[in-house]
């Protein structure tokens, strides 16, 4: 039997799985080939819904799903974490009682999390829409009880998921702010370690004088250094400050703790792949997928997706025999809320630069599409939806 | 002194910036900087960068379409 081994159960490793479970049907059916997923967690949550709950008051519970409802047919699971993985023997051990599998194919998804450690006092001061649902509700649990002051939010550290979030965050704290006729007594500041508001040039034309009707206060170059909850100021590691009353920041992301200090790693522990076709450096029956790897890419659910299916058909291929390779093409396709019912996308390819796209109604009302279709999406049932949405990107039948 | 070489090449903005600015992260005053990549648009974001926060810009290179910037680190507090 063939045994293919998927570390990681969020939304790459749901739809490659619900991918593989398609092609591999018969094989699985004739017990010739098993697909197995490993992950401790029993919850899948909506990830890009953590913005909502935060500056819209969205319920956490409207975030979450039972994993065990969202594997395809034919998939089986271990609630279990990887401890570590040996790449060169076939073998994954398993946090839980150091159980030993072996495998013939492995895809690793196992994600990013927020790295407070980086940041002294960042994480006693800070509150984020990252960890889960939970913690981004006590942002609006806090919002709502602002009366005035100063609302810090932008990029504290790199890297981070979700590209777009930490201006969507400015956009939509001041949305709730107006709303409510708070505005005109609550500072908002966006800080960035970039040199522009958002760091490809494209956007930025889009989104900067945004900042200036909204009355978005801009910190370019600040790379926060450290964090005084007691006085309430960032500092910068050129010694420049902000002060806050109220600090969501979005803190630097790592990868999961058991990649670091692989010889498959890089020093900080993002698996180093092949852009195309996302198999581990020197080891061809391995690939990452999605937050975990190192490509040039944003961080974000879409490029998970997309990499999940170039590497579920190639890894089926090489099963049956049949097909044709598929290679990623570096497609983004990240909403950024502007507030008030408007949005753009960032859009660009490994050979295509970033798009001038304006914020429009339209744009909204796709991405509370994506919304509306995301758990089905996994089961891979929109997948005609992605593919004609997506077009020549969708996959590159050519390396270059 | 430390000298982080880094290996942007390949990557499209924002990767050559947003991979300097980790390795800035790390670095200490004195130390130097080499970013490697084939993005053009390394050069004038990185003499952006370095007149914004005050580090200094060495040199910049070009050959066959791969540029070199090299970065003295001296704006830390």
């Amino acid at each position: 039997m063939i045994k293919i081994a998927m570390i990681g159960g969020g939304a790459g490793g749901l739809i490659t799985t619900s991918k593989l479970s398609a092609e591999l049907s018969e094989e699985i059916k004739q017990e010739k080939v098993s697909i197995t997923i490993f992950d401790r967690k029993e919850t899948q949550e909506f990830q890009p819904g953590y913005l909502e709950t935060a500056f819209r008051g969205t319920k956490p519970e409207k975030l979450k799903r039972p994993v065990d409802k969202l594997i395809s047919k034919g998939v089986k699971i271990v609630h279990a974490n990887c401890a570590s993985i040996d790449l060169d023997n076939h073998q994954i051990i398993t946090e839980k009682n150091q159980e030993k599998h072996d495998f013939d194919y492995v895809i690793v998804s196992t994600g990013c999390s927020p790295d407070y450690s980086q940041i002294p006092g960042l994480r006693e001061a800070n509150m984020d829409f990252y960890t889960d649902a939970e913690v981004s509700s006590r942002i609006f649990s806090t919002l709502q009880t602002i009366k005035s002051g100063r609302i810090v939010v932008g990029i504290a550290g790199l890297p981070y998921k979700c590209p777009p979030s930490p201006n969507e965050a400015a956009f939509m704290a001041d949305e709730y702010l107006r709303r409510h006729d708070m505005r005109k007594n609550v500072d908002i500041t966006f800080i960035t370690p970039y040199t522009r508001i958002y760091t490809a040039e494209p956007i930025n034309e889009v989104i900067e004088p945004l900042y200036s009707e909204r009355d978005i206060e801009s910190r370019t170059v600040f790379n926060t250094d450290s964090v005084d909850p007691a006085k309430k100021v960032i500092t910068s590691l050129e010694g420049d400050t902000v002060k806050y009353d109220y600090l969501f920041l979005t803190p630097p992301h790592k990868p999961a703790a058991f990649l670091k200090g692989t010889d498959f790693a890089d020093d900080e522990g993002w698996v180093k792949v092949d852009k195309r076709d996302l198999h581990i450096t020197d080891h061809d029956y391995a690939f990452a997928i999605g937050d975990t790897n190192n490509i040039p890419t944003s961080k974000a659910g879409v490029e998970a997706h997309l990499e999940g299916i170039v590497v579920a058909n190639n890894l089926a291929m090489n099963v049956t025999g049949e097909g044709t390779k598929h290679f990623f093409t570096g497609r983004t396709q990240c909403s950024m809320e502007t507030g008030f019912h408007h949005a753009t996308f960032v859009v660009g390819t490994y050979d295509r630069p970033v798009e001038k796209i304006k914020p429009t109604v339209t744009n909204y009302a796709e991405k509370k599409v994506m919304e509306e279709i995301y758990w089905a999406s996994l089961h891979g049932h929109y997948e005609w939806l992605f593919k004609y949405h997506f077009k020549r990107d969708y996959f590159a039948e050519s390396p270059s | 002194m430390t000298i982080y070489n880094v290996d942007s090449k390949g990557t499209a903005c924002p990767g050559p910036i947003t991979d300097l600015i980790r390795a800035y992260r790390k670095a200490s005053n004195g130390d130097i900087i080499i970013l490697q990549a084939t993005d053009p648009g390394v050069v004038p974001d990185s003499k952006a960068w370095c007149g914004m926060t005050k580090n200094e810009l060495v040199d910049t290179k070009e050959n066959n379409g791969e540029y070199e910037v090299t970065i003295k680190v001296t704006a830390k507090k």
